[in-house]
């Protein structure tokens, strides 16, 4: 009431000022989601990089490059444990590096999918198996390994994965972080 | 009623509310508290991202172990609480970092740290999607924590908002405490053997 009162005195007064009050009134519906996307942007951008959500999809035997180097899957082998139910995944890959600054740029996190979308991580330690079956691969470096990459150089690297026997539609996820939300999915 | 008793009920309205939202107000530590899940010993609790299966719980005053070369005792003025349990990551490789034996007095005791290379003894054991498998956990507790025990298990003691699977433990006899547990390495599916006096 007291509030109307004054705005048919300001209206009185100055015709303009009541149009100006009302509009300033409606700018507030479209300046205030503007500052906070504006304050919050850096951190949504932030959330969104965060997320690998644009997978780089790579059919068997095929090179892709991605975060400065081309990238191959060579090997996804089956390795008994001895335990019922349970197989050892040796994957091995290489990434011919182009560009080491972009590929030194942040860690790499290597992934085993399957077609449930059940997600296994890599082994710290090979199993001893490993080492009867395949040796060689035991000493091939992790992805950590690109922390070194030189241009010109191509890196193999091998990673080891426990996984049901009866898992289907294998797939590994390569991720650099400098390159997120994109990662590379090798299909199996 | 006149205008001047209308405010001052009006203020005292006032003031009783945000007394109230004041003490109501939860702490930090309470809205980024853990999940709770709760389950049953005997019973596949199943959490988002992993489910256990609690099944045998054996107590001892001392655990002894077969080495490489020599015997290990270890000795304690309370109890060894030894559990065991089979565990399943659900969607992502994953390890229990925390376990906790809740005595019924509101006091936690965290995981023994005192043994060394037994396998499937948690926190080290590595659980993965599909592939359940077997983890041991070992409490040191004094005797009057045992009754109303309550197990917490958690991918990390410190994560907001972790899920906590939170299994009540069966009250147990005292004639059930061994003297002596022996804990020694197996080759097969259970990687441990337990066997007491």
């Amino acid at each position: 009431m007291e509030a109307e009162r004054r705005m048919t005195a300001l209206s009185e007064d100055h015709p303009g000022e009541r149009r100006r009050y009302w509009l300033s009134f409606a700018a507030l519906a479209i300046v205030l989601p503007a500052a906070i996307l504006v304050s919050s942007w850096s951190s949504l951008s932030e959330w969104r990089r965060s997320h690998t959500t644009a997978p780089l999809i790579v059919e068997r035997g095929a090179t892709r490059s991605y975060a400065g180097a081309q990238w191959q899957l060579t090997g996804l082998t089956r390795v008994r444990t001895g335990l019922p139910g349970e197989i050892l995944i040796v994957a091995e890959f290489e990434a011919a590096v182009d560009d080491p600054e972009l590929l030194r740029n942040g860690p790499c996190q290597v992934v085993l999918t399957d077609d449930r979308g059940r997600r296994w991580l890599p082994a710290f330690i090979p199993a001893r198996i490993v080492r009867q079956v395949l040796p060689a691969t035991v000493d091939k470096p992790r992805c950590s390994a690109l922390a070194k990459a030189e241009h010109g150089h191509k890196i193999t690297m091998a990673e080891t994965f426990t996984i049901p026997e009866n898992a289907t539609g294998l797939a590994l996820a390569v991720t650099a972080v400098s390159a997120r939300p994109e990662f590379l999915i090798f299909k199996y | 009623m006149n205008g001047a008793a209308k405010g001052f009920l009006a203020i005292a309205f006032a003031a009783a509310v945000l007394y109230l939202l004041q003490h109501t107000t939860p702490g930090y530590g309470d809205i980024t508290s853990p999940i709770p899940v709760t389950g049953r010993s005997g019973q596949k609790v199943e959490a988002n991202a992993f489910a256990i299966n609690i099944a045998k719980t054996h107590l001892a005053r001392t655990i002894t172990m077969k080495g490489i070369g020599r015997n290990q005792t270890f000795t304690t003025s309370g109890l060894w609480v030894l559990v065991e349990g089979v565990a399943e990551a659900r969607s992502e490789s994953l390890t229990l970092a925390s376990a906790q034996w809740l005595g019924a007095s509101g006091i936690r005791y965290a995981l023994t740290q005192r043994f060394q290379a037994v396998p499937g003894l948690l926190p080290s054991q590595r659980l993965e999607p599909g592939l359940p498998r077997p983890v041991l956990m070992a409490f040191e507790i004094p005797e009057n924590q045992l009754a109303g025990g309550t197990l917490l298990l958690a991918r990390s003691a410190w994560m907001p908002l972790e899920e906590e699977v939170r299994i009540r433990m069966p009250d147990m006899e005292r004639d059930g405490i061994k003297p002596t547990l022996e804990l020694a390495r197996n080759a097969g599916a259970v990687p441990w053997r337990l066997s007491g006096e």
